[in-house]
């Protein structure tokens, strides 16, 4: 499998009364063809900020300080605007939360679709037509050369998100981002959105970025997963190692924090003490450090490093030590 | 630009000289602005002038926002078919010329100092009550509402402690856009000379009485002219700044 | 023999829109008994957030009965309610927009208490001091607005402002929907806290199943205004006897890998409900679908035992 993005070390900042201060912090990770890598984190993470630095929607006053996109080999931060939007919607596209804010309320949806597709190929308006029929059928929507015609007041939650999903493919991307794309679904809408997503992958050879904070809905999904916090990338495998047996801390907690039902109902949910810190107050070395149980001075000083363990990434410098105790 | 607000005020008075010099002077070093008619410094004039205007335009203001910020509540509050008469009335309201309106209105009760506050503070009420309006609809959908109704805030006690505070911002701003349309309304009123009369003089008096001459005595027109632009222009600034306050003040990033 | 706090009979509420009418509750009932916590779990237009609002008394219903505390509130007007209110409190969902922003923390936590004129300006002081360290906040907060404070933190003061009056009942409507994970977990854990510390009845409303099962002594689950199925927690997640109950319990992504989840159910997601279905569910009910008796019997709640109920004709058998 070959990388088709890459990130290297990318830093985001915002100004803060510290001065400037990262809200992603020396961020690397990869995506490979035809993977889905799930992203996971809590408010003050960074991880939609990655996204939206994917797609370079950055702007001020958040900054891309210091770092490297590589898509196909190709550093994107150094293209210009111009070059770089031959990229967004025909290498990487980016669907959200709110299917009913991305989609123009007085448009038909065929036509948005249309536009869509007429903006990355040069094909008639007829001949794109046709296209968006059968795009609105490969998303699962029933009737599409009726449903052409509708309105997004017209459709549900989860009808309007497959259109918007239908629009983002509509470039032929070799990658999606859905950045909490499922939050916002009823719960029987959501598992039918991520099979379509999952089925997309397979038959496009499609590579996945799934952003949510929904850890049922990253284990679920994803085939390698990201877990961030503060900015920083924190651990890093495939979903079913990292989740069933956590190597970093936080992954830990916060996989202990969470309330499904398969939790135990007669004993207190094993919460995390504390806040995630907010950037201008970043604590110094290990950035969970403060709200860590198993933090030890050195902890405050140093920065963990990502380093490699047993083909997962960690990031804490105690990490062997804790996996001894634990067995 | 606030400054030149503030000047009729506070600035020291050179006090009515008629007759002190000779008429239809123009600038000069004892009469910066140069001199009317009767030979009265300019200058004074405009600045016991910019006095009346102002203190009308204020006075019109706080009674529009008297007037509107009721109407919009009443109709915001109970909306029904309270709510339609009130807003109908004030769609009909300033589909009214406003200069035709205030010119009934003015030879119906008479010009003078106190019923022109009224009139102009009454034609420019719809717009606040439009705001008000929408502002207190929008209020009342919050969830602190709801919460404040759970606690068991009466209906009163919950707009005056609840939703005044949060709307309050938009009210001032409304103050300061209403304070520059007072003024030009005060302007064109008494220019059409149905505004304050003689002896005194608000801004407008004086282009009236300019008028006439404005070939020859260009400074008679320019000078209070100048000085309503200017007023309007502060009045409107000012507004644009307790907006930018109050919106960064309300709102913080969250990330 | 405990008491039911909240007891509702054959509750409806119509609401006329452009499109027609609309039944947001169909005849529904349910109690809720002192000292526990009832979940009501639904999805959108299941009807849970107009039931929360008929209880708190902010909207009347088209017909039926809503009795709080022994209280019938449909022949109370607004006046009448208001000392009822001390009893009934509310927490709802944003964090952030269900306390006022123009208020500082102590004034939001006061309210309630300047509403009836509790105290004096002293003793108001310390009781909002006191409910504070109750729900794990600090002084320091006091003078802070909810602008800057966080999610979490913000959740606490609507608790602590929810108990000023010292009430009975919280309807905690989907109130930590919009919180991370691991605050949720803080909130929840203090819930149960000061459920126990105080005795305090919960309804809570939720669409989150984890919630409703660590929250819940009895559950409710709705779809389109009628209670499809109830039961105790245990009644429901282990033996769901509604092929919607199943269906939700078979779609939450659950993040153990060693929990099995069962076939994913057939059900159909979207479809249009035929509103001549007896049924309002059949439409999507894989079995149902093929069945006239779903379309065309009305149906009527069985009861399994003295607490499991559904409204189904062909429900899963075990």
């Amino acid at each position: 499998m070959n990388n088709l993005i890459e990130v290297r070390n990318l830093t985001l900042t915002v100004p803060s009364s510290k001065g400037r201060v990262p809200v992603v912090d020396d961020l690397s990770f990869t995506i490979r063809q035809g993977e889905k890598l799930g992203l996971v984190g809590e408010s003050g993470s960074g991880k939609s900020l990655t996204a939206f630095s994917l797609m370079r929607l950055i702007k001020e006053p958040v900054r891309i300080e210091s770092g490297e996109i590589l898509i196909g080999g190709v550093d994107v931060l150094k293209l210009g605007a111009d070059q770089f939007r031959e990229y967004r919607g025909s290498e990487i596209a980016m669907i959200y939360q709110d299917p009913m804010s991305a989609l123009n309320p007085i448009m038909k949806i065929g036509d948005q679709i249309i536009e869509s597709i007429q903006l990355h190929k040069k094909i008639s308006k007829a001949d794109a037509k046709k296209e968006a029929i059968s795009l609105l059928a490969s998303v699962g929507i029933p009737e599409p050369e009726e449903r052409i015609s509708s309105y997004p007041f017209e459709m549900s939650g989860g009808m309007l998100q497959r259109v918007v999903i239908a629009i983002a493919l509509s470039g032929e991307p070799k990658v999606l981002i859905a950045d909490e794309a499922t939050t916002a679904l009823d719960v029987t809408t959501q598992e039918r959105v991520l099979d379509l997503l999952n089925r997309l992958a397979l038959d496009r050879n499609l590579s996945i970025l799934l952003i949510t904070h929904d850890l049922g809905v990253a284990a679920q999904f994803s085939d390698r997963i990201n877990v961030m916090y503060g900015g920083k990338l924190v651990e890093q495998g495939e979903i079913k190692d990292v989740f069933t047996n956590p190597y970093h801390p936080y992954t830990r907690a916060l996989l202990n924090s969470r309330c499904d039902y398969t939790i135990n109902v007669n004993e207190p949910i094993k919460s995390i003490a504390g806040q995630p810190p907010r950037p201008d107050n970043r604590p110094a070395g290990c950035v969970f450090a403060p709200r860590c149980e198993h933090a030890i001075s050195l902890c405050t000083s140093e920065v963990p490093k990502l380093r490699e363990l047993n083909k997962r990434n960690v990031a804490c410098i105690r990490v062997e030590e804790l996996l001894m105790v634990n067995k | 630009m606030v400054l030149c607000l503030l000047c009729p005020w506070i600035a020291p008075y050179d006090p009515y000289e008629i007759g002190a010099a000779d008429p239809f002077l123009g600038p000069n070093r004892s009469n910066w602005f140069g001199t009317d008619d009767l030979g009265r410094d300019l200058l004074s004039r405009i600045l016991y002038g910019g006095r009346i205007t102002i203190l009308v335009a204020i006075a019109a203001t706080v009674i529009a926002l008297i007037i509107g910020t009721a109407w919009g509540l009443a109709a915001g509050v109970r909306r029904g078919w309270l709510d339609e008469a009130l807003m109908r009335t004030a769609d009909a309201t300033m589909a009214i010329p406003q200069i035709l309106f205030g010119l009934v209105c003015i030879s119906a009760v008479g010009a003078s100092v106190v019923s022109l506050p009224i009139v102009v503070g009454f034609l420019l009420s719809p717009t606040t009550a439009r705001m008000a309006r929408s502002a207190v609809v929008t209020e009342l959908s919050s969830q602190y509402v709801v919460a404040a109704q759970a606690s068991g805030f009466t209906r009163t006690r919950l707009i005056w402690s609840e939703v005044m505070p949060n709307i309050a911002p938009q009210l001032l701003v409304q103050l300061s856009i209403n304070a520059a349309a007072a003024v030009m309304l005060e302007a064109t009123l008494s220019f059409i000379g149905l505004g304050i009369q003689p002896p005194n003089a608000s801004w407008g008096t004086l282009m009236l009485q300019g008028y006439a001459k404005i070939w020859n005595t260009y400074w008679f027109v320019a000078f209070p002219a100048l000085a309503v632009t200017i007023t309007i222009l502060a009045f409107n600034a000012y507004g644009e700044r307790i907006r930018k306050n109050l919106d960064s003040r309300k709102s913080s990033v969250h990330e | 023999m405990s008491t039911r706090l909240i007891s509702v009979n054959d509750l409806s509420r119509e609401f006329k829109g452009s499109g027609g009418t609309v039944l947001a509750l169909d005849s529904i009932n349910l109690s809720v008994k002192e000292g526990t916590t009832l979940a009501v779990v639904g999805e959108s237009g299941s009807g849970k957030t107009t039931a929360a609002r008929l209880i708190l008394g902010l909207d009347k219903p088209s017909k039926g009965s809503i009795l709080v505390l022994g209280q019938e509130l449909t022949s109370l007007n607004q006046t009448q309610m208001r000392p009822l209110r001390r009893e009934i409190q509310v927490v709802q969902q944003d964090p952030f927009s269900q306390l006022n922003r123009r208020h500082t923390v102590m004034r939001i936590i006061e309210g309630p208490m300047l509403a009836f004129k509790v105290g004096d300006k002293e003793s108001r002081e310390k009781r909002v001091i006191e409910l504070l360290e109750a729900v794990g906040l600090e002084r320091e907060h006091l003078k802070r607005k909810p602008h800057e404070l966080s999610g979490g933190q913000c959740q606490r003061v609507a608790i602590a402002r929810a108990l000023a009056l010292d009430p009975k009942i919280l309807i905690l409507d989907e109130a930590v929907s919009a919180l991370d994970v691991s605050v949720r977990a803080q909130v929840l854990n203090l819930l149960k806290k000061l459920q126990k510390e105080r005795g305090l009845t919960y309804l809570f409303i939720t669409h989150d199943l984890g919630v409703a099962h660590y929250m819940a002594d009895e559950i409710v689950v709705m779809f389109r205004g009628r209670i499809v199925e109830r039961g105790t927690r245990t009644e429901v997640f282990e033996t769901p006897r509604h092929h919607y109950t199943a269906g939700l319990l078979a779609s939450v992504p659950v993040a153990d890998f060693n929990h099995d989840r069962g076939a994913i159910s057939e059900f159909v997601a979207q479809a249009a409900p035929n509103k001549a279905d007896t049924c309002a569910f059949r439409s999507r009910c894989s079995i149902g679908r093929n069945l006239s008796d779903c379309a065309s019997k009305v149906l009527a709640e069985t009861m399994g035992s003295a607490t499991h109920g559904w409204l189904c004709h062909f429900p899963i058998n075990r």
